[in-house]
């Protein structure tokens, strides 16, 4: 028996919650299209100038107007993203592989001091972003390392490593062994074995992990602060650099293709997901 | 020469308190060719520690596991020449159920053709012709079962071993299972080394039953000798219901040992090498009593209903423990609180060797 007071508040009670998650992004979103370049709490009307200026489409509406440049060159922003690419890609690649295979050893075989691992490589992910950073930093500078692209890098892939660790432990944790006993029972070696067996079944958390590694990397803005070169900044940094300057309306454009290209990724990383796991 | 010899195997665990716990105690053990022979015993007897150590999957500590004359002990899992059906069947669920059965054939590198030829007739050994297509995740509980058998069986091993595999299945499912997996027994012509805890399986499908406890081997032999003459009391108990008689042999007369409980209830038994005033423990099944009008005097406390069969409890009037009866179901079975007489025949009753 439903009581439909208690349904209503239910109801009411949920559609908060949604609301209270969602509503800053709509209002990004929402903000992105106001052709207001002064003041975007006033609506003026329906723009797509600010993305046509972004993508270099179109003459920027601020220069148009003799108004403050808002925006670095886009040039400089695609250059932002290129890199923030580069660098969530090489970090996915390497924490990935270091990470599941961690797993993997970690679970299927004995040696001396395995729960003192364990711990240890959570440590990175509960480390507070600000100390990792600054550690990082003093780190390189003493031993003379310039830092650049590849400081990064390494930067992001010391906690990433643990977040692939922890998501791939997760799924071997939920793996009937029998079942590499039976690859090896029928004549596989362990090779064979990890390739055949062992790899398709951890393939959707492998896959899980590499996607967080992704999405946090290419969102890293404290670590990446302190251990980027002066040539190396990231999307992330180059839009904190310019929020410093204040909110323009650029930075709402940007924010939405960001939304859009989060939301994609995810919606891969869950059609992957449902085909893989039977 | 056996198939299969295992010698003297030892296997020990260390428990969670730091103690030694023999899993295997002394093992020594044959099985022939074409042979189907079942481990049994309760979770915990060993059954299962020696089945992975003929895989490959446990290490003996000392003694010798040899197949047609050779030491396996060298041998990783992958290289020895047995295969294993899986309690949880083990099936790659990313696989098809072709590529499954095939599994073995494939990582010995045979081409595509012989491949699925051999998967097509080893589907059809175990009924799932045309599944092939299909992902486990697709299948029911009893044809998962025979993917995992198909598997098994196509890189025709020396022998299959069968850990548990139908505990899984409804009883129904499972009474047919057995009658199936004997028949394949038999038309494969490999040995079977199956391990259960349920001693009706065992009886039905196994030329030899091995009961185990603690590690080590109780006793040996066919379903009919392991049920008709255990060797001691837990084999007696263990298989089948079981009414156990502690006597005293009173007299001797004509191969006949006349003797009583210590409540005073008297039995007939065959005599063997016994002596007046000897101790011995005597075995009658529930099926060798009959309702009679002579014969022990008790009275029915409980009537369960089976069926064809009716279970009684009778309380012999002399007092000491229930003595367990089956009865044909019919308009005069006794009801709770008739008085019935049991009869029996003497020499259906079992004199165990270690009382």
């Amino acid at each position: 028996m439903r009581n439909p007071i208690g349904w209503a508040a239910l109801t009411a009670f949920s559609l908060g919650f949604f609301l209270f998650i969602y509503a800053p992004l709509l209002v990004i979103i929402g903000y992105s299209f106001n052709s207001n370049p002064v003041n975007m709490m006033i609506w003026e009307h329906f723009t797509l100038d600010w993305y046509r200026g972004l993508l270099g489409l179109a003459e920027r509406v601020s220069d148009n107007n003799n108004r403050a440049a808002y925006i670095e060159s886009t040039d400089q922003m695609f250059k932002a993203l290129r890199i923030s690419l580069t660098v969530a890609g090489c970090t996915t690649a390497i924490s990935t592989v270091i990470g599941t295979a961690t797993a993997i050893a970690l679970s299927r075989y004995k040696f001396a001091a395995k729960g003192f691992y364990n711990g240890f490589l959570m440590l990175p992910m509960m480390m507070p972003d600000i100390v990792l950073g600054i550690g990082l930093l003093i780190f390189f500078v003493t031993i003379g390392m310039q830092l650049s692209l590849l400081t990064i890098i390494i930067g992001h892939c010391t906690f990433l490593t643990s977040y692939v660790f922890i998501i791939v432990q997760a799924r071997i944790a939920g793996l009937d062994p029998a079942l590499e006993e039976a690859s090896a029972d029928l004549g596989a070696s362990e090779w064979l074995t990890l390739r055949k067996v062992l790899l398709p079944q951890l393939a959707p958390g492998i896959l899980g992990g590499a996607l967080l590694a992704f999405v946090i990397s290419m969102d890293d803005l404290v670590i990446t602060y302190f251990v980027a070169g002066t040539d190396s900044t990231t999307l992330p940094v180059f839009i904190f650099g310019m929020v410093r300057r204040g909110v323009k309306p650029e930075i709402n454009a940007i924010a939405t293709m960001m939304i859009v290209a989060s939301v994609i990724i995810a919606a891969l990383g869950l059609w992957l997901r449902s085909r893989k796991t039977d | 020469m056996a198939l299969l010899e295992i010698r003297k195997a030892r296997r020990e665990f260390i428990t969670p308190e730091g103690g030694r716990l023999a899993a295997l105690d002394g093992v020594d053990l044959d099985v022939a060719a074409n042979e189907f022979v079942t481990l049994l015993g309760p979770s915990g007897c060993g059954k299962t520690t020696l089945l992975r150590s003929i895989s490959g999957f446990e290490t003996l500590d000392a003694g010798t596991i040899r197949l047609d004359g050779a030491d396996l002990s060298a041998l990783p899992p992958f290289r020895r020449p047995v295969n294993t059906v899986f309690q949880s069947y083990a099936l790659f669920g990313h696989m098809t159920v072709a590529r499954n059965v095939g599994y073995a054939l494939e990582v010995r590198g045979e081409d595509r053709q012989a491949r699925s030829r051999a998967v097509g007739e080893a589907l059809e050994k175990v009924g799932l012709t045309g599944m092939g297509a299909r992902k486990p995740s697709q299948l029911s509980g009893g044809q998962r079962q025979r993917v995992a058998l198909a598997r098994a069986i196509i890189g025709q091993p020396r022998i299959l071993l069968l850990d548990e595999p139908l505990s899984a299945l409804d009883r129904n499912l499972r009474q047919q299972m057995q009658i199936e997996l004997k028949t394949l027994q038999h038309t494969l012509g490999i040995a079977f080394v199956f391990v259960t805890h349920d001693q009706e399986e065992a009886l039905t499908m196994s030329d030899r039953i091995v009961v185990m406890r603690a590690g080590q081997i109780e006793q040996i032999g066919t379903p009919r000798t392991i049920y008709r003459q255990p060797k001691n009391r837990f084999v007696a108990e263990f298989i089948g219901e079981t009414n156990l008689f502690s006597l005293t042999i009173d007299q001797i007369d004509a191969g006949l040992a006349h003797a009583r409980t210590a409540e005073g209830l008297q039995l007939r038994l065959p005599a063997g090498g016994a002596k007046v005033g000897d101790k011995a423990l005597a075995v009658l099944r529930p099926s060798d009593f009959t309702l009679s009008d002579q014969g022990i005097a008790a009275t029915v406390t409980k009537a369960v209903y089976l069926g064809s069969d009716l279970y009684l409890f009778a309380q012999p009037a002399v007092g000491g423990p229930e003595i367990r009866v089956t009865a044909r179901d019919s308009a005069q079975a006794p009801q709770v609180g008739a008085v019935v007489h049991l009869a029996y025949d003497p020499a259906a009753a079992h004199v165990l060797e270690a009382a």
